[in-house]
């Protein structure tokens, strides 16, 4: 069914392929079989595996020899969360009592305390530290706040429930009065505690989506992705609920966005090539990045990123791989090694002939942006995103995943995609 | 040349006059006389409407009057009448008898039976509403003044009088300096208020064309004893003076300077505050004249009178006459150059009849010219292609820049005294700017900043000054109000861009001022020169200001700290007690264990030895003693606190005394004797 749509669609492009010359029509007639594609495909996989199994070992922090100290922090349960707040309330109430107000001493999260360390391939937090005291006019309303927070997070232990930023954040609007507030200081005092996040028991609002050949268990029902209709599942904000995951998958497709999300769902694309498909709807928040880490480590599937060709897509695909510097501090749970820039590359834009009317013009933002990253160490760590990075830079054109639709909707899901799969044109 | 409306029908011979200068269907040539030109286009010269020829009126006797007064270094006294005529005291002033409406139906504002049926309708609804919210108890809205009038017929007549003491004019050109367009006393290259000799010219063209009456003016020059009087209007066809009367009268008092009466069609109550801002800006830029401005009606409640007076006696020296900056002429000038110049040959009129060309420059100028060129040659002999070679050669090469010396700019103690005696501002800073170049021109830049101040909005409030003018009109597109808007970063300078009250005053003088559009009201924003050097001397206006304004903020954070600290107190404290109280109860009901100096404290909080007011009250002693301790240190940085201050003016003594002056550029300091 799907080969004979395929075939009409060709021949009515014919009459433009003719103008255009040979090159465009072999892109549909390039492809293999899809047999063959996925004989390749599975060959990838158990190298993958097998190589994984000899070099297993992942690094740590504390396997380098660092010649200074970087802060990391770990999952705790909740009562060593408590004991931590405990110590902390008992020890500024002393400090109180003898006369001497209170102080937190609080990681410094700024950018100059950020390190980029090529050998574990993600951003780490150095271990800076900023005293915020209670009688200084520039710090009372963060050291309140943290107070406030402390408390706060004391009472989830205490209940053992969980809550989402938002409503820490309507519990004393007046004295956060933006949630940008009380959203920094929780990750300062996830910081301080020496905790993820996820251990203080608050969680962000659901925002990334996951469908295809994946069986989980969330809070003890099973879940089978390939029977989530077009929607897909929610990926859940506690990662701790998650296990058992079990699939035959050959490979993980993030997805930067929405729209190509929905057209491989509704395509069904992981059922012609068994895969996973995951998408954050942009920026990529705290649990997709962790449920990305525990896909990869569990299932030891690699991972193909599909993200617009813009400083942005790049951007994106770095915070998934090296992580945030907003979140450095937990980078070693939420980064993903090992992430493949599958598409949409600058260097595809003439390679796929996409029309001059799709492309857009970079702007000044844009290309100062993509002129900063080419500086950055988790670019330069890959030469060929050096040169993808360096080539948008100086075309300074770039074009969304959408573009591609100009060649018909399901381009994407039908030649683009298994194309590339075919050819192993990732990076 | 009408041979060419071959399939058209053929127009009618009819004598039309045609309202538009392009030649027409008929096509036969005309002339058009200069005074006619702008009786047609009269917007180019700022007269649009009635309400606007008001202004530019006033706005062009004022200046006359202040040129004319510092031409002689007479400190200005200017005072400026406009009289409201009404329709019927118009009518009997030239002598028409006010007739009644006799054929209603023929006027704009007659009401058909239609209309009347309708407003009274509407009337009638608008008073049902009203009495139901007065039966609410809402506040009642003051019915809305139906605008009885549609907008000429508001319109009326107004006599301007500007009277000033300057130099006044010589008995015999008075009617050519009135009666001629395009003719005048401003037209070399010089630094002036006015520029093309129009001003007055189409004040008397617009009282022409809207009351019909002509211009008076009375004039005495010093030491004359005879005052001039002419009444005149002007033959718009012919470009001349039209005289009714004019005639030698004796002078008892000494007057020196002009009165000049012109009664023309206006809008006061469109113009008002334009008006008003013009003479307000006008005293912040000129601080040593004097003006008194009077408005006389009919209505009593509308009548005002306001007087702007002198703070200073320091006036810029006049601005002299220059000579044309090379890279700054064209082709059309060099020729008038030549025609002019009574020098004979080339190395003496380039040599003298331009600026920063030196001898010796001029030697190598001419060697470079080619072999035509002597430095002997008679220079009125000069071809129109060597004329051509001379212009090329002058754009190439590179002369020095002209210096600012010819001009005359507001100076910064005179803006600054300005700004205080008009704004009275909480703080102000100025900056006088060093002479730049565009175009060959020079051009000095001055700003002023202030912040505060009585009558200012909050946000930035834009003066701007062209050649010591004041510019109203176009703002938006202003090289000066794009820079304070787009380019100056407020927030750098500890500056709220929408809640201080910013006063920003910059004053441009140039010997060409590059004005964009027709009616000279804005400078555009397309001259990197001036716009970077207008961004600059806001800048360091803004840097004088920012250190004032730091210590002000020091100040404010001293009074407001302990506040600012003592407000949290209850949050952090009750967050820390509850937290304690529920670690209380854990432990008493032996769910957790805790040891050491912890079980103290928590045994007092069970015992309710620790409350929450425990906290409280130690957490506010130490915010006390940090405060106690920041307050000392302040003292010693800041030095003992300042004594209240008061400003003081002291006037001016009347008579000649002797006294000495110590002259700085921000402050000039007299010592009587």
């Amino acid at each position: 069914m799907a080969d004979k749509k395929k075939r009409r669609r060709t021949d009515q492009n014919s009459e433009d392929e003719d103008s255009v010359g040979h090159e465009v029509i072999p892109f549909k007639k390039r492809l293999k079989p899809d047999k063959v594609i996925l004989s390749s495909l599975k060959d990838l996989v158990e190298t993958l595996r097998s190589n994984n199994s000899s070099a297993q070992k992942t690094l740590t922090l504390s396997d380098l020899d660092l010649s200074f100290n970087c802060r990391e922090v770990a999952d705790l349960n909740l009562s060593s969360v408590q004991d931590a707040i405990e110590r902390l309330i008992l020890r500024i109430t002393q400090s109180i009592l003898s006369g001497s107000g209170f102080s937190f001493d609080v990681p410094a999260r700024g950018n100059a305390n950020q390190l980029y360390i090529p050998e574990l391939d993600r951003i780490v937090l150095k271990d800076k530290t900023s005293i915020r005291p209670y009688a200084n006019v520039s710090t009372v309303r963060k050291t309140t706040i943290t107070t406030r927070i402390l408390q706060l997070v004391h009472q989830l232990c205490l209940k053992n429930i969980h809550v989402t930023k938002r409503d820490l954040f309507y519990t004393d609007v007046k004295l956060f009065q933006d949630q940008g507030q009380s959203d920094a200081v929780l990750d300062d005092v996830s910081c301080m505690l020496g905790c993820t996040r996820s251990s203080l028991n608050v969680v962000a609002a659901e925002k990334g989506i996951v469908v295809g050949r994946l069986i989980f268990s969330d809070n003890g029902d099973m879940i089978d992705c390939t029977k989530m209709g077009m929607g897909g599942k929610a990926i859940p904000p506690n990662i701790d609920r998650v296990g058992d995951m079990q699939s035959d998958a050959l490979f993980i497709l993030l997805v930067e966005k929405d729209a190509a999300y929905m057209r491989l769902a509704e395509d069904r694309f992981y059922n012609r090539f068994p895969c996973i498909i995951v998408t954050a709807k942009g920026q990529p928040d705290v649990a997709t990045r962790l449920f990305l880490r525990k896909m990869k480590t569990e299932l030891k599937l690699p991972v193909l990123a599909l993200v617009d060709s813009d400083p942005y897509g790049l951007k994106i695909l770095s915070v998934y791989g090296c992580g945030s510097k907003n979140m450095s501090y937990d980078s070693a749970n939420l980064t993903t090694p090992d992430i493949k820039w599958l598409g949409i590359r600058p260097s595809d834009l003439d390679k796929y002939k996409i029309p001059e009317q799709c492309r857009l013009p970079m702007t000044e933002q844009d290309i100062k942006t993509g002129k900063d990253m080419l500086e950055e160490d988790f670019v330069k760590k890959n030469p060929g995103w050096v040169d993808e990075l360096s080539l948008m830079v100086k075309t300074k054109q770039k074009a969304e995943i959408q573009a591609l639709s100009s060649f018909g909707f399901q381009y994407l899901s039908e030649v683009y995609l298994p194309l590339k799969l075919q050819q192993e044109d990732w990076l | 040349m009408d041979t060419d409306c071959s399939g058209e029908s053929p127009v009618e011979p009819k004598k039309r006059k045609s309202k538009t200068p392009r030649k027409a269907k008929d096509s036969v040539l005309k002339q058009k006389s200069p005074a006619e030109f702008f009786a047609e286009n009269k917007n180019i010269a700022g007269f649009d409407n009635p309400g606007k020829c008001l202004y530019t009126t006033v706005r062009e006797l004022v200046e006359n009057s202040l040129d004319s007064a510092e031409s002689i270094s007479e400190l200005p006294i200017i005072e400026v009448t406009i009289e409201e005529i009404g329709k019927i005291k118009f009518n009997s002033m030239i002598g028409l008898v006010d007739r009644e409406r006799i054929d209603k139906e023929l006027y704009d504002d007659f009401e058909t039976a239609k209309a009347r049926e309708k407003r009274l309708a509407k009337e009638a609804r608008d008073q049902e509403v009203q009495a139901k919210s007065a039966a609410l108890g809402k506040k009642v809205k003051e019915p809305s003044v139906q605008k009885s009038m549609k907008g000429r017929g508001e319109t009326s007549y107004f006599r301007v009088t500007c009277k000033d003491n300057g130099r006044g004019m010589p008995h015999d050109d008075i009617p050519n300096m009135f009666g001629r367009v395009l003719s005048g006393t401003k037209y070399g290259l010089k630094q002036t208020r006015g520029k093309f000799g129009l001003g007055a010219k189409m004040a008397l063209i617009w009282s022409k064309m809207s009351t019909g009456l002509p211009i008076e003016i009375s004039s005495s020059m010093r030491g004359q004893s005879y005052t001039s009087f002419c009444r005149l209007d002007i033959d718009i066809h012919r470009n001349v003076p039209h005289i009714f009367l004019h005639e030698k009268k004796e002078n008892t008092e000494g007057w020196h300077g002009a009165e000049i009466q012109v009664v023309i069609e206006g809008n006061w109550s469109t113009y008002r505050s334009k008006i008003l801002h013009y003479m307000r800006q006008m005293a912040v830029i000129t601080p040593y004249a004097q003006f008194l401005f009077k408005f006389v009606s009919d209505a009593a409640d509308k009548n005002a009178t306001i007087q702007f007076a002198r703070r200073t006696n320091v006036m810029p020296p006049v601005p002299c006459e220059t000579k044309h900056h090379p890279s700054a002429v064209d082709l059309l000038l060099i020729k008038r150059l030549i025609v002019e110049t009574s020098k004979q040959n080339l190395l003496q009129f380039l040599q003298h009849e331009f600026v920063n060309i030196g001898k010796k420059y001029a030697e190598r100028l001419i060697g470079e010219m080619g072999q035509d060129f002597s430095q002997k040659m008679a220079v009125k002999s000069l071809t129109s292609q060597q004329i051509v070679r001379i212009h090329q050669l002058f754009r190439q090469a590179k002369f020095d820049d002209p210096s600012g010396d010819c001009l005359s700019p507001a100076g910064e103690y005179n803006l600054r005294l300005g700004i205080i005696k008009e704004l009275h501002p909480d703080m102000v800073a100025t900056y006088s700017g060093s002479p730049q170049v565009f175009e060959g021109h020079p051009f000095i830049v001055e700003a002023g900043v202030s912040m505060g101040g009585k009558d200012v909005k909050q946000g930035l409030n834009i003066f701007r000054f062209a050649n010591r003018i004041p510019l109203l009109f176009e703002q938006g597109a202003d090289v000066v109000t794009r820079t304070a808007l787009k380019r100056i970063n407020w927030n750098n300078y500890k500056i709220n861009q929408t809640q201080d009250k910013i006063g920003v005053f910059v004053s441009i003088v140039s010997t060409k001022i590059p004005f964009k559009g027709t009616g000279k009201e804005y400078i555009g924003d397309d001259i990197s020169e001036i716009a970077s050097a207008v961004k600059y001397s806001i800048q360091q206006c803004c840097v004088q200001l920012k250190s004032k304004i730091v210590k002000k903020i020091q100040a404010r954070e001293q009074q407001e700290r302990k506040r600012n600290l003592s407000k949290y107190i209850p949050n952090a404290t009750g967050a820390i007690y509850d937290v304690l109280k529920e670690m209380a109860r854990q432990h008493s009901s032996k769910r957790k264990h805790y040891d050491g100096e912890d079980v103290e404290i928590l045994k007092k909080v069970s015992a309710r030895v620790i409350t929450e007011d425990t906290l409280q009250e130690k957490l506010a002693q130490h915010v006390e003693q940090v405060d106690y301790e920041m307050a000392l240190d302040y003292a010693t940085q800041s030095g003992v606190s300042e004594e209240p201050r008061e400003d003081f003016y002291i006037q001016a003594l009347e008579g000649a005394n002797e006294f000495v002056d110590f002259r700085s550029p921000i402050f000039v300091f007299r010592l009587f004797q």
